[in-house]
């Protein structure tokens, strides 16, 4: 099937939504899960899109914001996901590959404005000194109307006015080319969870990396809640273990220094 | 730097607050802006002067030269977790109400934002995004509808949750700086426990890897080497390994847009050769 005029244009004002929410990170409704969900419901796939909605949403697991990098933004990729496997009848797994290229345009362009949006600051320096509230606040205005309606206009592009280029080059790629697509869906999580253990693994923490692991790979289960569980008892376990040791640590430096004894504590962690 | 205000200080044992209740909520709504003017120059200072700046116009109402200088000293960069914002700026709220010397104010914002942006990302990017995106996306993959119900109810809870923590951050006002520095290496540190052991079972859960190869004449000599080698030995041994590569590479500082290369090179080229 086609996406019709009517269909982007409601995509088009569903990205600007999402976008909204992507830029402030408020309800987070930027996230595949429920970008590509909404994305179905326009499309006349719920199921499609919910299914979609899982996939991306664990390919893009620890792509996140913190950390310092921008990631291939959640809206374009959910929003393409969901398109380019309704409209050429492709895997979803398979899409999210292919969704990827529009993701990273949009990331860029959020980095462009990132850089860019630094020349309005001497506009709110001013507003600041002037104490002129009013156009203070109305100057925060134009850098979100600028990323509400970029996010709409790449939207509409990508899933209405490309859609003929992209089904031919749908059709017309090999089959292992698309089961290579389908493959990468499978290990792209494995992209996100490196990021995330680059800025928390510590030795220390390795054997509840190894834990969780290990279950996971011996108890069968649908779902990570039980390891969720176990984690949460571990988590317990050691709030209760360290404020007992912040206790004794005071009490030793109390009994430290009424004794008078010069040097400083070291713990030993 | 003396402050010229004209509003006496308030020495009263009990504070008479200028706010409503239903203002400090709002101000815990409101502080979902500080992202809406970012740049890499000063991040999210606009934003952040917006969200309280009502509040300020209230405080400095006929001290002109008091809301100039609370404005400008906000436009300094900030850069904190978004999430916990509220509480930061309930407790500088009290303070600006009592007309602490602002220079005070100024250094204890600058001394608090990047503790605070250290525990949000702890709690909210490193563990609640990965229990909660893990579990409603392994509930929605099989086509329920009440996985992507479940992730957005939870996002919701967080979203009002910013209006009790304003209201902790006015209330206890200075004392939250207490409770932020006693608090916050010990719940970074549990969060971390949580997050790592959830993170584990993502990788085993998630990531699939899975060789098609085998080795032998054929017949019924073959030797599958995922079902009959790794699966018996070490399952999931290919996703875990392959997950570590990818960290080490981030360790020698590639870009992550390089990893997702290498991982479709890899995708398509094993697809190619047919190993997978």
């Amino acid at each position: 099937m086609s996406i019709t005029m009517g269909q982007g244009i409601l995509i088009a004002i569903w990205a600007m939504i999402a976008g909204l929410d992507c830029w402030l990170q408020a309800f987070f409704i930027f996230r595949p899960i429920i970008v590509c969900t909404i994305t179905g419901l326009i499309l006349g796939d719920l199921q499609l899109g919910v299914i979609a909605g899982g996939l991306t949403e664990l390919a893009f697991a620890g792509l996140t914001p913190a950390g310092g990098t921008q990631p291939p933004n959640t809206v374009l990729c959910g929003i393409m996901t969901v398109v380019i496997a309704k409209a050429n009848g492709t895997a979803p797994a398979t899409a999210i590959g292919l969704s990827l290229p529009f993701a990273m345009l949009m990331q860029y362009i959020l980095l462009l404005f990132y850089s860019s949006f630094s020349l309005f600051m001497s506009k709110f320096d001013k507003y600041a000194a002037e104490g002129n509230a009013k156009a203070f606040k109305r100057l925060n205005f134009v850098p979100l109307t600028i990323v509400t309606l970029s996010f709409g206009i790449v939207a509409f592009l990508s899933a209405y006015a490309a859609q003929g280029p992209m089904h031919t080059l749908v059709t017309s790629m090999p089959q292992w080319l698309t089961h290579g697509f389908e493959i990468a869906g499978g290990i792209l999580p494995a992209v996100g969870f490196a990021m995330l253990l680059k800025v928390m693994l510590k030795p220390q923490y390795f054997p509840y990396l190894l834990l969780g692991f290990v279950m996971s790979s011996m108890i069968p289960f649908s779902n990570v809640l039980p390891v969720a569980l176990v984690g949460a008892v571990f988590a317990m376990i050691e709030y209760f273990r360290t404020s007992e040791t912040n206790e004794l640590r005071t009490e030793i430096k109390g009994l430290k220094d009424s004794s008078n004894s010069g040097g400083g504590y070291n713990d030993g962690i | 730097m003396a402050s010229n205000n004209t509003v006496e200080k308030k020495n009263t044992g009990k504070r008479k607050s200028l706010f409503t209740n239903h203002e400090i909520s709002m101000l815990g709504i409101r502080s979902n802006l500080v992202q809406a003017s970012f740049s890499y120059e000063r991040m999210h200072a606009p934003g952040w002067t917006w969200a309280q700046l009502p509040y300020w116009e209230k405080i400095y109402k006929g001290d002109k030269d008091g809301l100039k200088r609370v404005m400008t000293d906000n436009m300094e960069f900030i850069n904190s977790s978004p999430p916990l914002y509220p509480i930061l700026m309930g407790l500088l709220l009290t303070m600006e109400e009592d007309h602490v010397d602002p220079t005070t104010i100024k250094g204890l914002k600058n001394a608090l934002f990047g503790p605070m942006a250290g525990i949000g990302d702890a709690i909210f990017w490193f563990t609640i995004m990965p229990i909660v995106g893990g579990i409603s996306a392994s509930i929605a993959k099989n086509g329920n509808v009440f996985g992507p119900i479940l992730f957005f109810l939870v996002y919701l809870f967080l979203f009002w949750s910013r209006i009790p923590l304003a209201h902790l951050g006015y209330n206890l006002g200075t004392r939250a700086i207490d409770v932020i520095e006693d608090n916050s290496k010990v719940i970074s540190h549990v969060a971390s426990i949580l997050g790592l052991t959830v993170i584990g079972g993502l990788i085993a859960s998630y990531v699939t890897m899975k060789l098609t190869i085998t080795i032998g004449a054929g017949g019924n000599s073959a030797i599958s080497l995922q079902k009959d080698l790794f699966d018996k030995i070490f399952p999931n041994i290919l996703p875990f390994a392959f997950v570590f590569f990818l960290y080490w590479l981030l360790k020698k500082n590639i870009n992550p847009l390089w990893l997702i290369v290498i991982t479709f090179v890899l995708a398509i080229g094993m697809s190619f050769i047919g190993w997978m």
